[in-house]
């Protein structure tokens, strides 16, 4: 794992995690990545919101994106201005249909285990995006409202 | 019966592993979770409650989720699961007043 960080301007704070694909490293990235949010996100519910979400991403980039293989290598990149906290999670797999992505949650009836990531993310994080067929999480939380 | 009292997180890995197995383990069929001291819970740990809650239906048992945090109620609103699961407000003394056989046990999750 690394992990590097840059002021890029006065109000602009921007770093990287490179981690192995698997559930050990991403823990202990994730707990990385809060701590350098932590510093710069005095808002404590909005800080939740992005620790749930980042969870959902990160966890998702290990289990779908890389079967949780050590040998596959995430990247996730965090991005911090005086407006917005926007996180790019980019995993080395093939990614998937977004337009059929939908959690069954809505109807209240979801008894699986799975099936609520993605609906978390969209309802913590002001916008949530796919690109590179579904392999590029982008997640952006406002820092303001 | 018996109590789980979980403190920490309930998240993928080790923290929800560690709930499954002590919740799994137990032979009763009704389960109390108390939430109360969770900060943190995430889809897997969400998901992990409605496994325990059907697990214990199909045993003819109960899961309660006592106390949640306002982080679990808030994220168990938006999955829309406080109309799955059994929700209830236990005072500290309720459960074992009404259960001479109570077992209490603490779950400590990160």
């Amino acid at each position: 794992m690394s992990g590097s960080g840059q002021s890029l301007e006065h109000e602009t704070l921007a770093s990287e995690f490179v981690f192995t694909g698997d559930l050990a490293a991403m823990i202990a990235v994730r707990d990385r990545i809060m701590d350098f949010l932590h510093e710069h996100c005095a808002d404590e519910q909005k800080e939740t919101d992005i620790m749930i979400a980042l969870q959902e991403g990160l966890a998702n980039a290990v289990l779908h994106g890389s079967r949780n293989d050590p040998s596959k290598i995430i990247r996730c990149a965090v991005d911090i201005t005086p407006e917005a906290i926007t996180i790019v999670i980019r995993d080395p797999g093939q990614g998937f249909d977004t337009a059929v992505a939908t959690d069954s949650v809505d109807d209240g009836t979801n008894l699986t285990q799975h099936g609520r990531g993605i609906h978390l993310m969209r309802s913590l994080m002001d916008e949530v995006s796919y690109r590179h067929g579904g392999s590029e999480l982008h997640l952006k939380k406002l820092r303001t409202g | 019966m018996v109590k789980l009292l979980c403190s920490g997180r309930i998240v993928l890995g080790v923290e929800a592993e560690t709930l499954r197995c002590m919740a799994t383990s137990r032979l009763e069929r009704r389960v109390v979770v108390d939430l109360q001291q969770i900060h943190a819970i995430d889809a897997a740990g969400l998901g992990l409650l409605v496994e325990l809650h059907c697990r214990a239906r199909q045993r003819a048992g109960m899961l309660t989720v006592a106390n949640p945090s306002p982080c679990v109620r808030r994220l168990m609103a938006l999955t829309h699961l406080e109309s799955v699961l059994q929700v209830a407000a236990f005072a500290a003394t309720d459960v074992a007043e009404s259960a001479d056989d109570e077992d209490e046990r603490r779950v400590m999750t990160a």
